[in-house]
């Protein structure tokens, strides 16, 4: 049917079929920035437009609707090179990160500044309470508005730039704008979906409907003989090996288990069987016409039924080493039917009783440590699954080209993906080119290789491109979770709070498949234990194989959940001592020139060793947290218990630690051009995902150069193109790949005066590089542009490329204290977070602002696990709430009312101009800060997250008994 | 899946409703934001849309207060001539973007528990106008909730002078669907309720109006709370699913339904 409506100003008649969607229309005509983060729900607002003057989710909206209608889309702001003053406000906030929903908040604030040009506060709450971001935590969106406001009257307003961190430096300690702000705020195509060309074909994925069950037949007979169909994978004809999709460094800490379609099915959702056709539509109806028979196995649903004596074996295949012996007394004979499960070294590890990995170790001697406390206190955490929910699903497009393949990834670990996925279709790694495109969020959730194989199997296999996106509900059930846990913490203390032996017990539930099975679980060790000084520390750490989704990275991996235990239980053992738990912390905790001892034990798979630590800002973090909290006025001693009705004010502090990167392990290394007109092109192989990484490389290159940052052109996450370079994960972007870019920058500036020295006929030593890119000499100056022109026309050596190669054994650990005033309902067990202060170390910020924002988006997230998100399954191992309809992350509405970042800088001897990491860190502090505040206001802990209403009553003894771990009935549409 | 293979567009009731009578399987398509909803799940395969006629808006009838049912979630909350309780209950769907698009009339067509705006309707006693074929018919909006039938045209609130009213709903997130939602009128007559209402949502297969509460407090002068949740909960059936188990459902809602009752006294009478 035809239908005519005003797009952007212009007058369209478009054919449409009936039941067309208004997004998937506007989609079908180029329009890429309406997008689609929740399957049509309504709940993500991605595919927003203004339509007739009113910002609609054009996904509930069909095409026909729109007949005689004015539509404006953000295209609308984007004319010419100019931004719209929204768009301007946003770079200029510094609140563009992944970039997925900006064009959604672009029209949601052109909305509400048209109806309400001076919007209050909750105003602009309510117009982006229906856009969901993961990146930002909402709180520079807030700012943006603020500003765009203001520019209504004053076209030249500025906020008031924040501290000059390096005030000596040009560019570095100081915001400048985010180098793809601009673009991502225009809606331009950047993504792996904005990539795919007409005559790609797509795939349709059969998931398994069980959690345990031999699939012992697959017929696809029919389905092959339908329209369009190109392939059909399966069991039966894949590639016959296992990999792990963990993208970790060579050789991985995680076991090869996982085959491209699996003998045996290990979860809801898991492949089955995967269709290439000519269309979506061809591929699903195909897909629905293939037949399979399974034999039902008894589901694992839990780490207790994984440690059953008589439990279902979710991997019973055979289990071998590549080096190294298995472990005594483990079980190594398949039974002849399993797919495999290839360890590369030991990890304590007994597949046939669903162990995956496990650890133990500690200093001192912990039963003397408790013997000699005046008071032993012993308790048990639990973390429940929660899904990162980037906006952007699993994606990937994969294509032939010149007898290679050619994948388009929305990535952090290009390398990674260029090997595992070479190694699983079984061709040379050199045969594969990875491009990371921008990354619509990842969060760790992609850091797996979760769909690359599959694509790029079928693109060489069938020599077709192909391209495959997950829908949310699929994001959900088979792409990532943050690891569920039960964490049991045994501390003992003296009288003065000193504590005198720590024991921390954890078990981990790694779901069907091992990737990051012992690492995310050891993670949660690492970065807590080495907060607390204590002569006796022992852990002891199980990671299990279950019938559940899969586990995987998730922004701060194992730290939140170390983190809420071990401070929780800190803060419940001052209770005990009547201390208050503020002073707990500092009785204990970890200062200037403490050497940390259990560092020994925790050496990420080899040696450890203790560390002395230099200056550490802890105590100015905490001195600045109690005076804004108040902490010293009376009553703040034991609960405050303040009354507004019937809600209870409580507040809770903790400490946080991360690292920046694997120190001895991770490597990044990053290539500096002087090109021929006098800019730089920097190749980094480092995978920005919307966090602003190349905004900081591009600042190495620009600082250390004497240049401005619209001067450095960046490439990265491309394997043809770039140097070798681990991926952004365990928060090393900054300091591995920002020192990897400085130390290129380095490299060239060396050659560059060398190259002067010789045209100006003086000696190198006596050369300067100046602001501007001129190097001065005492008889002549030339500049860079002058130099670069001259070099590429070949005198001296030819074009001045500079290289860096960063690798070190030093750990650079960024500290963090994070304070909380929560409100808890009495009457309704509801807890709102009112004030949330974040006192954050991450040596000097590059970026002050970006840096910001990661604190914010992280500490969002963070308050999600803690209060609402929770992964809930059913008898049978089904996940009931994979959407956003029944999953609920934090919108506008949640933000805190005060949500306030602070940096205390310590600089770092190794990092670059002295920076560590910045972002994964702010994810441990809100659950022991908020769990801490509930009991400071009700007087009940609260030790399993999410802390629902629910949870909190149950706690406080208002509603009997515990919470069913799984859910017998599931109705969404019923009550 | 099944998409939607046909689609109308007609320009007056009286071609709707032809259209309907050829086709009767086809369903009305208002806002869309409950029939559209999820790109995975099956969809009408008829649908007319009532965007080009249907009344929007609201008006005075005379002593009655008119709302369209074409009228949005968003107009009900920014309209001035619409009593306060309806406002806040319209501002209980999340969020912006949804309010924009979703209509008071097909909220009703829904007709699901998790509705915000239907527990106060049935508290101010709103009748329907609906068209059935023949002239428009008048229906109470309790009757025809438990059995839906014909076109809702419009909705009236009558003038009922004196009452006090007021509306809450419990949900995980700000943007979530009312796990429960509830509203309660009546009005104080020598301290003691009179007239009351109390309809919830959350706790069936729809929200309602519950005689069976109303009748533990007709008359009598307001309870303190902890009496009148220890005297609701009993009376609650809700079941357990993944949004609550039935202990926490029935324990929220009475509290929330005591504290609304509460809260009412409090409110000015309306006019």
């Amino acid at each position: 049917m035809k239908v005519r409506f005003t797009l952007n100003g212009k007058e369209r008649s478009w054919d449409c079929e009936p039941g067309e969607s208004l997004r998937d229309a506007l989609r079908r005509h180029g329009i890429v920035s309406v997008r689609d983060g929740c399957g049509g729900e309504g709940a993500c607002g991605l595919c927003a437009v203004i339509l007739d003057r009113r910002a609609v989710n054009s996904c509930m909206v069909l095409a026909a609707q729109a007949e005689g209608s004015e539509i404006l889309t953000v295209e609308h702001f984007s004319r010419d090179r100019e931004l719209s003053i929204v768009q301007r406000a946003l770079v200029d906030a510094s609140c563009v990160q992944c970039g997925y929903c900006t064009p959604a908040v672009v029209l949601a604030l052109h909305s509400l500044l048209a109806r309400s040009p001076e919007p209050s506060e909750a105003e602009v709450r309510d117009a982006l309470s229906g856009t969901l971001c993961r990146c930002t935590g909402y709180e520079q969106f807030f700012e943006a508005a603020r500003i765009a406001s203001r520019r209504i009257r004053d076209p030249l307003y500025a906020e008031a730039r924040p501290v000059d961190y390096r005030p000596e430096l040009a560019l570095v300690g100081k915001d400048r704008e985010k180098v793809d702000a601009a673009y991502l705020a225009r809606g331009e195509r950047a993504y792996v979906e904005d990539r795919v060309e007409a005559g790609a074909c797509h795939v349709a994925l059969l998931g398994s409907p069980h959690a345990h069950a031999w699939v012992v037949s697959v017929d696809d007979e029919e389905a092959r003989a339908m329209p369009g169909v190109v392939e059909i994978l399966s069991s039966r004809n894949c590639p016959d090996k296992v990999y792990t999709t963990a993208g970790q460094g060579f050789p991985e800490p995680s076991p090869h288990d996982q085959r491209m379609f699996p003998r045996k099915v290990r979860h809801v959702g898991d492949r089955v069987a995967a269709v290439l056709a000519e269309t979506p539509e061809q591929a699903r109806a195909a897909a629905a016409a293939i037949k399979v028979e399974y034999e039902l196995l008894r589901p694992v649903l839990s780490i207790a039924e994984a440690k059953a004596p008589n439990a279902p074996i979710v991997h019973s295949g055979e289990v071998s080493y590549v080096s190294g012996e298995p472990p005594a007394g483990s079980s190594t004979a398949g039974d002849g039917r399993d797919d495999p499960v290839v360890y590369q070294f030991p990890l304590h590890a007994d597949p046939h009783r669903n162990l995956a990995a496990s650890a133990a170790a500690g200093i001192g001697d912990v039963e003397a440590g408790f013997a000699a406390a005046d008071l032993v206190i012993e308790r048990a955490y639990k973390c429940n699954r929660v899904q990162c929910t980037p906006m952007e699903p699993h994606v990937a497009y994969a294509k032939v080209e010149a007898g290679r393949l050619v994948l388009h990834a929305s990535t952090q670990v290009p390398w990674h993906v260029r090997r595992i996925v070479s190694r699983a279709i079984g061709i040379p790694e050199n045969k594969v080119r990875v491009i990371k495109e921008r990354v619509g969020g990842g969060f760790g959730a992609k850091q797996d290789i979760v769909v690359e194989d599959l694509v790029g199997y079928l693109a060489w296999k069938t020599g077709r491109p192909v391209f495959l996106r997950y829908d949310r509900a699929q994001e959900f059930i088979a792409s990532r979770t943050r690891h569920a846990m039960e964490i049991r913490v045994k501390l003992g203390a003296k009288r003065d709070g000193k504590l005198t032996a720590i024991l921390m017990r954890l078990e981990a539930d790694t779901g069907p498949y091992g990737q990051h099975c012992l690492t995310v679980p050891m993670n949660a060790i690492s970065k807590s234990l080495p907060l607390l000084l204590c002569d006796n520390a022992r852990f002891e750490v199980s990671s299990y194989y279950t019938n559940l989704s899969p586990a995987g990275a998730y922004q701060g991996y194992g730290a939140p959940k170390g983190s809420f235990a071990l401070q929780t239980a800190l803060a419940e053992l001052a209770g005990e001592l009547g201390i208050d738990q503020l002073e707990m912390i500092e009785r204990n905790r970890v200062g200037s020139g403490a050497r940390i001892e259990i560092l020994k034990s925790l050496g990420e798979g080899r040696e450890g060793s203790a560390v002395t630590l230099g200056e550490c800002g802890l105590g100015e973090m905490i001195r600045r947290g109690r005076e804004a909290f108040g902490w010293e006025e009376p009553g703040a001693a034991g609960r405050r218990a303040k009354e507004e009705g019937d809600w209870r004010i409580g507040r809770g502090a903790v400490i946080i630690q991360q690292g920046s990167g694997l120190p001895g392990l991770d490597a990044a290394n990053a290539e500096l051009r002087l090109l021929a007109d006098g800019t730089l092109l920097l190749l980094s192989g480092g995978a920005d995902l919307g966090t602003g990484l190349d905004t900081v490389t591009a600042k190495m290159a620009a600082e250390t150069l004497g240049l401005e940052l619209q001067d450095v052109t960046v490439i990265s996450g491309d394997t043809d193109l770039t140097p070798f370079d681990k991926g952004a994960y365990a928060s090393s972007g900054t300091f591995f790949s920002g020192k990897a870019a400085l130390l290129a920058a380095e490299d060239l500036k060396a050659k560059a005066l060398a190259a002067a020295a010789a045209i100006l006929g003086e000696p190198a030593s006596g050369l300067a590089l100046e602001r501007g890119g001129i190097v001065a000499g005492k008889r002549g100056r030339i500049t860079l542009a002058e130099l670069g022109h001259r070099s590429s026309q070949g005198e001296g050596h030819g074009e001045l490329s500079g290289f860096g190669s960063f690798k070190t054994e030093h750990a650079a650990f960024p500290y963090g204290a994070h304070f909380v005033e929560a409100a808890v309902n009495a009457r309704s067990g509801e807890v709102v977070v009112r004030r949330y202060h974040a006192y954050q170390d991450c040596g000097t910020p590059i970026n002050p602002s970006l840096a910001r924002g990661q604190v914010h988006g992280a500490i969002l997230k963070a308050i999600g696990h803690s209060l609402y998100e929770e992964m809930l399954y059913d008898q049978e191992g089904r996940c009931l709430n994979p959407s956003f309809l029944d999953y609920k992350i934090p919108s506008s509405l949640e933000v805190p009312e005060d949500f306030r970042v602070e940096f205390v800088p310590v600089a770092d001897e190794v990092g670059p101009f002295g920076a560590k990491s910045v972002s994964e860190i702010s994810v441990n502090g809100a659950a022991p800060a908020i769990a801490i505040a509930i009991h400071d206001a009700v007087g009940a802990w609260v030790r399993e997250w999410p802390f629902t209403p629910e949870r909190v009553l149950r706690a406080m003894g208002k509603l009997g008994g515990a919470l069913p771990a799984s859910r017998a009935t599931s109705s969404r549409h019923s009550q | 899946m099944r998409r939607t293979e046909r689609y109308a567009r007609p320009a007056s009731l009286g071609e709707a409703l032809a259209l309907k009578a050829a086709d009767p399987a086809a369903a009305w398509l208002a806002g869309g934001t409950f029939l559209l909803a999820g790109d995975a799940r099956d969809k009408p395969e008829s649908l007319i849309d009532l965007g080009a006629f249907l009344p929007r808006g609201l008006s005075a009838a005379g002593a009655a207060l008119a709302i369209g049912a074409g009228t949005s979630f968003q107009e009900l909350a920014d309209s001035r001539a619409a009593p306060a309780l309806l406002r806040r209950a319209a501002l209980g769907m999340a969020n912006r973007n949804v309010r924009n698009r979703a209509t008071v009339g097909g909220n009703l067509g829904a007709n699901r528990s998790c509705s915000s705006l239907i527990p106060s309707l049935l508290v101010l006693g709103a009748e329907l106008e609906l068209a059935e074929g023949g002239p428009p018919a008048a229906a109470g909006l309790e009757s025809w909730l438990a059995g839906p039938r014909g076109l809702v045209l419009s909705l009236r609130i009558p003038a009922e002078a004196g009452r006090r009213s007021a509306c809450g709903r419990w949900a995980r997130t700000a943007c979530d669907l009312s796990v429960l939602s509830a509203a309660v009128s009546y009005r104080l007559s020598a301290g003691a309720m009179r007239d009351l209402r109390i309809a919830l949502g959350g706790l069936g297969p729809r929200a309602r109006r519950f005689p069976e509460l109303e009748a533990l407090f007709e008359g009598r002068p307001l309870p303190s709370r902890e009496d009148m949740e220890a005297r609701i909960a009993p009376l609650l059936r809700p079941i357990d699913d993944l949004r609550g188990s039935a202990e926490f459902k029935r324990f929220r809602a009475a509290a929330l339904a005591a504290e609304l009752l509460r809260a009412a006294a409090g409110q000015e009478a309306d006019a």
